[in-house]
């Protein structure tokens, strides 16, 4: 389908802006778009009533897998920030993006405020080095809160240059901060510190809290690379020489062969949201369920 | 020597992947070479990706893939013959249009549904590393029903691939025995998507049974040729996945294809000396 998209969106685009050229100006609010919805639940959480929040992929879709709507780029258009991770996690949506930010909408990249961490470099083999990581770097920066304290640091700041002062930040950081504490107190019973997931999407929550990344089904940083055999040998060796007892899978792994390496190596599989935000909608109860799923699969 | 064949007896996954293949290099040289004698190949890519609204669907309502893919050829073969009929249209411009329907049709469904659970890669390029026994037997079963029904209806398949009129003539229903086939082609789609993919599984189609009517005359000999290609070219494939990490279904697939232009180039050099000569 990729071939598609690229043609598809930079239509839609031009439409959605020659139709929106007209913008309405008397419309009250200020509107905020978020690409993804646990970006979403922490602008929300931030900005309150005080504008307007949409996110544009809907809550547990793989961004990759998903498409904008005309709709989605007339809501990009329109919008008085657009709040975007970064790092190619949109890919879908960079076009579009573009055009948006040309058109003079401003648009704030997440990952621009932290500290990015590169890929794991891949395996000792010395294949693929350079293969499948889009922008060298990893997107996935949410799943460490004290990254997201740098993030809503920022945020803070260009919601104050849009004329939306009056933000709790304080009191939303400090917030953040007890929840990295919680969430660390979380994991402290746990004494095997290795990590097996889907993709390579822990790599933050993985630095923060001292994890080990021994492997993923699909070594990228993205779920649109396909399995292939040389990556399940080593994988499978890496679990069996560690005895890794529990592979992590997620939205977007694919499960069968997922499935055959845990049979293979005598290893469970335990499905964990690194994408999906919960029930509640909040950012908290993201992470706490992240790491207490973690931490109930790898207690000794 | 341990390159080619530890990978195998190290790895029950790799030896899954490698029966699965075979399985469906037999079913696809069958049916493939059929295709490709009667020129079908359209229809063929048309059902491989016709049936992703229907795994879509079937996903969404929680019941067996097969059964939504099944469903999508059903719709796919069924549109083709309506339109056909009610209209002047010819039945390439009726696959095209039924072809692109159901794509987009397909993709408008995975990408505005938030529970699907699966993506589009998964269902185009399915999941060769993660076949298991149940999918095994399902295929093998599969590759045998294509085996018996196409060697109970060998003459009139045989017949339709040269003289559709002399057919007729013979007493066979040809119409009949066309959608027969093309129930055959749909049914291996359908059950070959779930381990190689539904795009690969054409490539599988088409790739080895080429390679058969190069170098064979005789029907029964092409299926021959395309069924040892077709396994070649998963062994092959297979390995290189693993020495170089390429993409399985798709390295399978490239095999397969290249052993079509090199036999190809090889059988077309021979040609020439054997003119001069």
């Amino acid at each position: 389908m990729r071939w598609l998209r690229t043609p598809l969106l930079l239509l839609t685009s031009m439409f959605a802006v020659a139709a929106c050229g007209g913008r309405d100006e008397t419309e009250a609010g200020t509107r905020i778009v978020v690409t993804h919805a646990i970006l979403g639940s922490v602008v929300t959480e931030l900005v309150g009533d005080l504008a307007e929040v949409t996110v544009l992929v809907p809550n547990g879709t793989d961004p990759h897998d998903w498409e904008p709507s005309a709709k989605d780029i007339e809501r990009l258009n329109d919008a008085d920030l657009v709040v975007a991770n970064g790092l190619g996690l949109e890919s879908n949506l960079d076009e579009a993006l573009q055009v948006a930010q040309e058109a003079g909408v401003p648009v704030f990249r997440a990952t621009d405020h932290v500290e990015v961490l590169a890929g794991e470099p891949h395996d000792e083999d010395g294949h693929e080095e350079d293969a499948h990581d889009h922008d060298a770097g990893d997107p996935h920066f949410w799943t460490d809160p004290q990254a997201m304290l740098d993030v809503v640091d920022a945020l803070a700041t260009e919601l104050d240059s849009i004329g939306i002062g009056g933000v709790e930040v304080a009191a939303f950081e400090a917030e953040l901060t007890a929840l990295d504490a919680e969430v660390r107190s979380l994991l402290a019973p746990v004494t095997d510190r290795r990590l097996v997931t889907g993709h390579e999407s822990l790599g933050y929550f993985a630095h923060h809290y001292d994890f080990d990344l021994v492997g993923a089904v699909v070594p990228s940083l993205s779920t649109d690379a396909d399995a292939t055999a040389a990556d399940l040998a080593d994988l499978k060796r890496a679990i069996v020489d560690a005895g890794v007892t529990t592979i992590f899978t997620e939205l977007g792994t694919p499960a069968d062969v997922a499935r055959a390496i845990a049979e293979e190596t005598g290893a469970r599989v335990v499905e964990i949201s690194t994408h999906l935000v919960p029930q509640d909608g909040t950012y908290r109860s993201f992470m706490l369920r992240l790491a207490s799923t973690i931490a109930a699969a790898l207690a000794p | 020597m341990g390159s080619l064949i530890d990978p195998f007896l190290d790895n029950e996954f790799m030896v899954r992947a490698l029966i699965a293949g075979v399985l469906v290099s037999l079913a696809c040289a069958v049916i493939g070479t059929y295709v490709v004698l009667r020129g079908m190949a359209f229809i063929g890519d048309a059902l491989a990706h016709g049936v992703l609204p229907g795994v879509a669907l079937a996903l969404l309502v929680g019941l067996p893939t097969l059964l939504g893919a099944a469903l999508g050829a059903g719709v796919m073969i069924g549109g083709v013959g309506l339109v056909t009929k009610r209209s002047r249209l010819s039945s390439d411009s009726a696959i095209g249009l039924l072809f692109i329907g159901l794509l987009a049709l397909g993709v408008v469904m995975v990408s505005s549904s938030d529970s699907l659970g699966t993506s589009l890669e998964a269902i185009l390029f399915g999941e060769f590393l993660g076949v298991d026994d149940a999918d095994l037997v399902i295929q093998a079963i599969a590759a045998a029903v294509v085996g018996l029904v196409a060697l109970w209806s060998a003459r009139p398949f045989l017949l339709l691939c040269f003289d559709r009129d002399q057919a007729k003539v013979m007493g066979f229903r040809a119409d009949a025995y066309h959608r027969l086939m093309l129930v055959l082609v749909a049914g291996t789609i359908v059950v070959s998507f779930q381990t190689v993919g539904s795009l690969l599984v054409f490539g599988m189609l088409l790739a080895p049974a080429g390679v058969g009517a190069l170098v064979a005359r005789r029907v029964g000999v092409m299926m021959l040729w395309a069924a040892l290609t077709g396994s070649l070219a998963t062994y092959v494939g297979l390995l290189l996945s693993y020495h170089y990490a390429w993409a399985a279904g798709a390295s399978v697939v490239l095999v397969a294809v290249a052993m079509f232009f090199v036999v190809l180039l090889v059988t077309s050099f021979r040609s020439r000396v054997g003119a001069h000569a």
